[in-house]
This record gives C-alpha cells, structure tokens and sequence, in this order.
C-alpha cells in the first residue's frame, strides 16, 4: 500500500484496465479438469491463472491433527516459480502458510466436517499465474473444486476483494492498484446467509469508506458465485 | 433408451446450499437450516414417497452394510488386513472374518498387499470405520485377472437395466466381469479381451451422463 507512483490509477472514472470502479475482471471458471484429483477446478480471473485440486475425505494425517468428532480441511496455497516478475522461490513462506491458515479456517465453516471424523479433506492451490487478487481467486477455485469432488457442503463460497484507489472505493483491485492503492480488502461470503468467512483489510479506510467497500465486495462475491454455479452446471449439463 | 430420458428430463440438478421446495422429510445428500431444506452436495434431487434425497454426482464411496464390493489389501497386521475399498479410510477385514485358519503373525501368506478379494460390507460404526467379511455367500479372494475403478456413482450405468450393459459387455468379450457397488470391477479371460472390457467400461464411466450410451458400447465391441 505505501507504494509511489506517477501513474494515473483512475482517470475521468475509468480504471486503467478500462473498468468501471465497481465492475469486476473477466472470469472463467472450468470445473472438473484433472483427472487424477477426486475434485478439480481451473481459473482465469483477469490475468491470474489458478488450479485447484481436491482429495478426501481421507484419512488425517499427521494423525495428531486427527479431530475425533470431526474431519478438518488441509487447504495448501502455492505460487509457482514462474507466477511472478520476479522468480518466486518456491516452497513454503509466511504469506503461503498464512493464507493456507485462513482458507482452511474459512472452509470448515462451510463443509460439514461433522460427518467425516478423524478424517481430512486437501484442499490444493497452485497460482500459475499471479495478478493481485490471488487469495480469494483461489478460493473460489478451491470451492468449485469441493463442490466437484462431491463434499457436502452448506454452500460454495465465492472470494472477492474491493478496495481504495486515489479515494475511490473500487471493486476487484488488479496488480497496478493493488501495489499503490491505499487499501485491499479481501472478503468471503457464504451466499445463502450473508455470513462472512474471511475478511482482511491492508491500508486505511474510514469507517464509511469500509461500509461502501464491504457492499462493494459483497456484491463482487455474488456476480462470482453465478459464474460458480454457471461452471458447475456446464460440467455436469445441467445446462443444454 | 425413450424411457430411460424421459427419466432423465425430470431430474433436476441442484448444487450445495440450494433451497429445496418441498414438505418431504429429508433424506440423503440434505441439510436443514432454520427449518428449511437445503442440498449440500451437487447431484440430482428425486422426491419420492415423502422423502427428497439429492442423489450426489461426484464423491467417495460411502459403505453401506450388505454391499458386495471388490477390495484391494493395502496392509497386513498380525491379524488382520487393511482393505481399500475407495472409501474414506480403509476397510479392515478381521482373520475371524476370512474363512481361514490363520495362524497369528501370517496374515501374508494368505492373502498379501495388492492382492483383491470379493468381500460385504458387515459392519459400519458411527465413526466411519467399517468391517468387511468373506465368510458370506460367494464371497472369494481374486485369482488372476484385473481391477478396473470407476466412480461409485456411475455403477448403475455400468450395470445397466436388469445388467443389460454388463451382460453386452460380457458376451461380446467372453470375460468374466464382477462389479463391486464401490465401484471397483474385476475383470478375468483373454489379454485382448479384457483390454476390450476395460475400454467399454472406462468410456461408461467417462460418458455416464451422455444419451445413447448402449449404441456406442455396441458399436466399440463389435470392433
């Protein structure tokens, strides 16, 4: 957020994408891609480029994470070497293993664990292609992937991050805006209830400018949670 | 084949978290949330006989007591065996339960890692974990052969009405062909023939949910 620049982030109303401040980037979900996976998704949300893959319910392990009353999700985020300007080492850092922390966080709210005890499900994530907004591409992908592995769930969970721009309110920052903008707010909604299963703020907002942020990205998760079940029923033809 | 879509055009796809319009009870592949009904996974409702069930497209096998299922050994212990069935977690198949007199400490010897057997299901706790047994019926362990695996839930396709499917597949190959409701099928005969059976049965369960499925198999035996 502390980043310089001389550039124009927005100018006359228009982002430098040419969007609007509230219209999202192009989004195409494919559920259903590997074969090696129980449950497998594919996205392109404007230039990021995202797998997810999904096994279990299986048996935990290490097994001293085993819950005996319940199975917990093991979501792994990953960026690929090649996903970034500048060569990423791989492996595990702390940006990684905090995002890993929270998806996982937020999908035991909406998978019923209480139906797989001891057992675990793997959520994995592998950004092929990193243009801001990665965490909450992800885990869309990662829900498109739960639905198509046949988990029992109480809904899909579509991620989406608004955030401020020279003191506009924007909805879905891209990489020039996420780097100097003057905030980032990702947020997780479970649709049916409104419920929210991630939020995290990076900068300054007021208190109103977050209410219209909060609206901004609430209304970001449910165009994208069309575009989920739009995936899923042309995966399995719903839709003919 | 008319029959069979006119069927298919009265189910409905639902996907998790869906509201279900309906006064039936809930069965399976349902959540009730504030006293409403809901689906938790993506499948196809039915509501039949004052229960609505979602019936679930994708997903691991889960047990069921009295299911005859192919299982494959993935460990031995002094006396027992750990089965893969597909399941969540492995089966464990007690010596009690084999049939044979198993001395203790020699499991291995009657029946080693990778080898299958024709097994029930005869005990599932609350817990998951579930109990097979060999000592039922026509229960066997698998000599020769080879086990194909599909998606439990594409095992009606690959049996067909009245095991019309299975039995096109079992003539045109002169094989002999066991279906295990795991999803799991052993296949025994000639080299070529088996390819042949694998093939037809892998394409059944890429293409379930495609129409005209048995002129397809037809057309790819006859080859």
């Amino acid at each position: 957020m502390a980043g310089q620049t001389d550039m124009e982030l927005i100018k006359n109303g228009i982002r430098m994408d040419g969007r609007k401040p509230d219209e999202l980037r192009d989004v195409k979900i494919v559920a259903g891609v590997l074969d090696n996976a129980d449950g497998s998704c594919y996205l392109e949300w404007g230039n990021n480029k995202i797998y997810a893959g999904v096994f279990g319910p299986m048996e935990c392990h290490p097994r001293h994470k085993q819950k005996a009353d319940r199975a917990i999700v093991q979501a792994r985020y990953t960026m690929a070497p090649f996903s970034v300007n500048d060569r990423k080492r791989p492996g595990l850092d702390r940006r990684s293993s905090e995002i890993s922390y929270i998806v996982s966080q937020a999908f035991e709210k909406v998978v019923m664990v209480e139906e797989f005890p001891k057992a675990s499900i793997r959520v994995d994530m592998q950004v092929v292609e990193a243009h801001a907004g990665t965490r909450c591409a992800a885990m869309t992908a990662a829900s498109v992937a739960l639905a198509d592995a046949g988990i029992p769930m109480r809904d899909m969970i579509p991620a989406c991050a608004s955030g401020k721009v020279n003191d506009i309110v924007v909805l879905d920052l891209n990489k020039e805006e996420d780097n100097y903008g003057q905030a980032d707010l990702p947020l997780a909604i479970i649709p049916s209830t409104g419920e929210v299963v991630l939020l995290q703020l990076d900068g300054h907002l007021t208190p109103d400018e977050f209410e219209q942020a909060m609206d901004l990205a609430t209304s970001g998760c449910m165009d994208l949670y069309k575009k989920m079940r739009d995936a899923l029923e042309n995966s399995y033809g719903g839709k003919k | 084949m008319s029959e069979e879509s006119s069927v298919k055009s009265n189910r409905k796809l639902v996907l998790p978290g869906d509201l279900m319009e309906t006064k039936s009870k809930p069965g399976k592949g349902i959540f009730r949330s504030e006293g409403r009904i809901h689906s938790s996974v993506v499948g196809y409702s039915s509501d039949r006989s004052g229960y609505i069930n979602v019936n679930a497209i994708a997903g691991r096998y889960s047990p069921k007591v009295g299911d005859k299922i192919i299982a494959v050994c993935a460990e031995t212990g002094p006396s027992i065996w750990r089965m893969d069935i597909g399941a969540s977690f492995n089966s464990t198949l007690h010596h009690s339960e084999s049939g044979w007199k198993v001395p203790f400490g020699d499991t291995a010897r009657f029946l080693a890692i990778g080898d299958a057997i024709w097994a029930e299901i005869f005990m599932v706790d609350a817990a998951g974990s579930h109990q097979i047994s060999l000592k039922k019926d026509d229960c066997r362990k698998l000599y020769s052969g080879t086990i194909v695996k599909v998606n439990p839930t594409n095992v009606p396709r690959v049996i067909g009405k009245q095991g019309s499917m299975i039995s096109l597949i079992r003539d045109n190959t002169k094989t002999r062909i066991q279906i295990g409701q795991n999803g799991y099928i052993w296949i025994d005969g000639e080299g070529e023939n088996i390819a042949l059976a694998q093939e037809a049965i892998e394409t059944i369960d890429r293409e379930a949910t495609s129409e005209g499925l048995t002129k397809k198999i037809e057309k790819l035996l006859e080859k």
